[in-house]
């Protein structure tokens, strides 16, 4: 392997950069704006102060503001979504740098998982009985991370 | 698939491990010439632009904005925002693919190879698949599922290497396109608001995809019975039939 052609350190950089490219303008910029629009509408709608109220009291337990519920409802079904979700709420004086920081990994731990069915489990051959425990014990690391986060900061 | 993990993994390996987990864990920021091994430093910052002039009894005041303005709402907010992501991604990849070149991936499978079987009940021959899985999902499930085949490993190690992969899936990729963007927010001052790192944050995430794995043979173990007498079980039950 080690014997092909040594590659200069700046071409393998833009490669890389190059996949960035790719992953931003296929991947961020898509889900960010549909973030945007989804917090738009929730704010137009009222829904957002609304789950700013029910939520709270479970949102509390981590140091989080009731809203902050959108963004794991949104990490479950994209990472990318989340991120947007999460900048919004920042934005909007919502949520705060600390908050951020405490959902994190949260975000990953439960995230995407709409589409990882597909592409992790269903490859994989997983029984589809063991499909609803895997997304319970991804939604348990996530909450469990944010405790540990909520310690931490 | 087995003699990969015997691979010698050289000095250089490590250090480039080393010098990505520094780079991306805000340890040098502000520390003078040393930040320039600073992810976020070297990220730098938007130039701001005018936004709003006001005359007022102390003279003239300027407000000032990044590219992204101030004031928007709903989509096109959310795309010129988008945007201001774009270099963080590609600065982000860029330099994980220079780390990757020299073997930090490589020290890294090295490095948790002996933490697959106590810690997640996985044989290290899934060294590969393992590292694979951190980068995509389509990887490392694709060579899970050859591992299965292959009979290196049993349904109930499948299964909880499934479960490992489930729970922030193609972890390192993921958390760098698009997490990292969240530590680069700033107030009005220009500040950095969100502490910690992007590289505590992955930590974190590491020790509970072990903890998902476990919660999982717990499951399993509960449900199930131990690993092995299940195996007997389906083995007698084979022979019924």
């Amino acid at each position: 392997m080690s014997t092909a052609k040594k590659p200069m350190i700046t071409d393998i950089f833009v490669a890389g950069a190059k996949k960035g490219w790719i992953i931003a303008s296929t991947s961020t910029v898509p889900n960010v704006l549909m973030a945007f629009v989804i917090i738009a509408a929730l704010q137009l709608t009222g829904a957002l102060d609304l789950m700013g109220t029910v939520f709270a009291p479970i949102m509390a337990v981590f140091g989080l503001p009731g809203e902050a519920a959108a963004v794991l409802i949104g990490a479950w079904m994209s990472m990318g979504g989340a991120v947007g979700v999460a900048i919004s709420l920042f934005d909007a004086g919502i949520m705060t740098g600390e908050h951020i920081a405490i959902m994190v990994p949260a975000i990953y731990l439960m995230g995407s998982q709409v589409q990882y069915l597909g592409r992790i489990l269903g490859p994989i051959g997983t029984e589809g009985r063991y499909i609803p425990v895997m997304i319970v014990i991804s939604v348990i690391n996530a909450f469990a991370s944010m405790l540990l986060m909520n310690i931490i900061i | 698939m087995s003699n990969s993990t015997d691979r010698k993994v050289s000095i250089g390996a490590y250090i480039a491990l080393a010098a990505a987990i520094i780079f991306f864990s805000g340890l040098l920021q502000g520390k003078g010439a040393l930040s320039v091994f600073d992810f976020n430093t070297l990220n730098g910052s938007f130039g701001t632009m005018a936004n709003a002039v006001t005359e007022s009894a102390d003279g003239i005041n300027v407000t000032t904005t990044t590219m992204r303005g101030a004031g928007g709402f709903g989509a096109r907010d959310g795309f010129m925002f988008a945007l201001t992501l774009v270099p963080t991604v590609m600065f982000a990849m860029g330099m994980i693919a220079v780390f990757e070149h020299y073997g930090a991936l490589e020290a890294a499978r090295k490095l948790l190879t002996p933490l697959l079987r106590p810690l997640a009940s996985i044989p290290g021959s899934t060294g590969m698949a393992l590292i694979a899985s951190l980068q995509s999902t389509d990887a490392g499930s694709a060579m899970t599922r050859q591992l299965a085949d292959d009979g290196e490993l049993t349904k109930r190690e499948t299964d909880i290497f499934a479960m490992f992969q489930f729970t922030a899936g193609a972890t390192i990729v993921n958390a760098f396109s698009s997490g990292a963007v969240l530590y680069t927010l700033t107030n009005s001052a220009g500040e950095s608001v969100v502490p910690t790192s992007i590289a505590f944050a992955v930590g974190i995430m590491f020790i509970f995809k072990f903890v998902g794995a476990n919660l999982f043979k717990l499951y399993l173990n509960l449900t199930e019975g131990k690993a092995g007498k299940k195996a007997v079980e389906t083995a007698i039950e084979g022979e019924k039939a």
